[in-house]
């Protein structure tokens, strides 16, 4: 007897691929299944686990917003073997859909507050469904910052939805690169510098952060100094999950399962972790 | 009420089982007593004391497909795995019945695990008593005992004229042979063991977390991952695709905390770097993360890891040095 094992992907077709970057696709799947599509609820900071059948399955966050299910977004950096094989699907392929999985930014009970919204490369990915639904229900919340950094400026994702983030009510969009090209006329440095110099203020402001290990800890630190407070400041943690189901023990840090618990946590949460990520 | 099987008794018994369900027995192997499947009674040792590795991989197989991905006319078919067939798990001791009921705790927690679900629904445990204590042995520290019978569903213990077969559960007196006499002597008194004392490790474990202690233990950590190979409690797990000539499985297989890439992300990040930090992960897992999520520590006191490490690094002198080092912080 074949037992309903929660390993089983549903399967789903590749319908858009679009390269936000050189090594960056936008994948846009939809779920095979029309029941499952329709019941396939998820909220922003929620992740998934894609498979490339021959290759294995990795998990990334749902990109989309969550009323959009007949086209479940995802951005894919070509990083591995997984990554490469997913990135190497032509529309119309079947790859496989596990999810959605974890917990989420909690975004209700930041209404009413300044928001400011700072990633870095790919670690953008699992913010723009928060900014997108900041923007959709714009009235809700103050003031909107999004400090978005990157490598050079073609590793800058979610390029076209710059001019409406820029266009929306008491939005700002400051955009950061490390190294600049020819074109680029923008700011050219490190996000954690960027965050000093604009220095947003603590009072009533929440700051969603997710990037390298290596901007996160130094944007921290800036964040500290200007005033914010631990339970201000939220992540995403990237963990090596490979079940997604609390069993496999692989993303555990610490007495958490970031599968389970996670991925997003208040830096006063995870300073409380016995072993820090 | 107890009954007695002869040893004739219980050789036909098994014959009868193994014509309607697989058996998985201890079968020496080289110099290893392993569990395995038999096709026949004569396979199986009778006489050993313990097994090389617990029968955790009848649950949890060191490595087995998920499912099987099939390709017609580019339509993708994923072929989930069965388990096909009804088994008894024979021979083990409640050592190890108590590992499979920790794992339990874990796999059989919602979303359970199906296929280890299913393989557990399907397997009985027919036990033996230990007729002696191993000098690695500290079950009783540990929860159990060597004629304990919980999480069996069968217990025999060895007497001179055969076995005394304790029934436990309804699944075990299914299984029970007709025409069975009762026993009616005595129960033979179960060997002594050297008693560790286990007091608040859990608490200790967690106040020593940042302690030198573990960089110094590790030290001298080859980091084989034989511990976690031959541990009745060790279930982290990997996930990888599999091609062969055109057939492709999604594969599980056991993984170890004590390899450095297993909780590397692809972004190049990982949380445990050094040796002394992987070894703490291994036991924090097992004094304090699983106590806290399922109240039991994970450990079983089969004493395997204390007798299969190379270096030496025995789990009852780390529960004893977390005693006496938190005595020694306390105090100052």
């Amino acid at each position: 007897m074949a037992p309903e094992s929660p390993f089983i992907p549903c399967l789903a077709t590749l319908k858009m691929a679009i390269q936000l970057t050189p090594d960056i696709k936008l994948l846009s799947v939809e779920l095979e299944d029309p029941d499952i599509r329709a019941s396939f609820d998820y909220k922003p900071g929620q992740f998934a686990l894609l498979s490339a059948f021959g290759e294995g399955e990795a998990p990334f966050g749902i990109v989309s917003l969550p009323q959009q299910r007949d086209g479940l977004e995802f951005a894919v950096r070509r990083i591995g073997t997984v990554t490469r094989a997913l990135q190497e699907l032509e529309p119309g392929d079947t790859l496989g859909v596990r999810g959605p999985f974890g917990n989420w930014f909690p975004l209700e009970d930041y209404e009413g507050k300044n928001i400011i919204i700072i990633g870095g490369g790919i670690g953008m990915a699992p913010l723009r469904p928060v900014i997108n639904r900041i923007l959709e229900r714009r009235d809700n919340y103050q003031e909107l910052l999004i400090i978005n950094g990157a490598r050079t400026p073609q590793d800058l994702v979610f390029q076209s939805e710059f001019p409406t983030w820029t266009k929306a009510p008491r939005t700002r969009l400051e955009l950061t690169v490390d190294r600049g090209d020819e074109q680029w006329k923008g700011r050219v440095a490190l996000v954690p510098d960027v965050v000093k110099e604009l220095a947003p203020s603590p009072d009533n402001a929440i700051a969603i952060i997710c990037g390298p290990p290596i901007m996160i800890r130094f944007t921290l630190a800036k964040l500290r100094n200007l005033g914010f407070k631990d339970n201000q400041i939220v992540t995403t943690l990237e963990a090596k999950m490979k079940c997604g189901l609390g069993k496999c023990a692989r993303c555990n840090i610490g007495e958490k399962y970031v599968c389970q618990d996670g991925p997003v946590f208040t830096l006063e949460q995870i300073s409380q972790f016995l072993e820090q990520p | 009420m107890n009954l007695l099987a002869s040893k004739d008794d219980l050789i036909r018994w098994l014959d009868s089982l193994l014509q309607e369900r697989i058996v998985i027995a201890p079968v020496r192997v080289q110099e290893q007593t392993m569990f395995q499947p038999i096709s026949k009674v004569e396979e199986i040792a009778f006489d050993f004391d313990n097994t090389t590795l617990s029968p955790k991989g009848w649950f949890l197989p060191p490595t087995e497909a998920l499912f099987t991905v099939q390709r017609d006319d580019g339509q993708v078919n994923l072929v989930p795995a069965l388990v096909e067939r009804d088994a008894v798990v024979f021979g083990l001791h409640p050592c190890d019945a108590r590992g499979i009921a920790l794992m339990d705790s874990s796999f059989l927690q919602e979303p359970s695990d199906a296929l280890y679900r299913e393989r557990r629904s399907r397997t009985a445990l027919i036990g033996l008593a230990c007729r002696q204590a191993l000098p690695e042995c500290f079950c009783t520290s540990m929860g159990s005992a060597p004629d304990d019978p919980s999480h069996m569903d069968i217990l025999l213990t060895e007497v001179k004229d055969g076995y005394i077969v304790q029934v436990v559960t309804e699944k075990g007196k299914a299984l029970v042979p007709k025409g069975l006499a009762k026993y009616k002597g005595k129960v033979p008194t179960p060997p002594k063991l050297q008693a560790i004392p286990t007091m608040e490790v859990t608490s200790a474990m967690r106040g020593l977390f940042n302690d030198p202690y573990w960089e110094r233990l590790a030290d001298r950590c080859l980091h084989c991952n034989v511990c976690a190979y031959v541990c009745p409690t060790c279930y982290c797990f990997d996930v990888r695709d599999y091609s062969d000539k055109g057939k492709v499985e999604r594969v599980r297989s056991w993984e170890s905390c004590q390899s450095p890439g297993f909780s590397l992300t692809a972004g190049g990040y990982a949380p445990r770097t050094t040796k002394g930090e992987r070894l703490r992960q291994r036991f924090s897992h097992k004094f304090l993360y699983f106590p806290e999520r399922f109240r039991d520590v994970a450990c079983v006191g089969c004493g395997r890891c204390v007798k299969a490490c190379p270096v030496n690094i025995d789990i009852r002198e780390v529960i004893s040095d977390l005693q006496q080092l938190t005595e020694v912080k306390s105090g100052s």
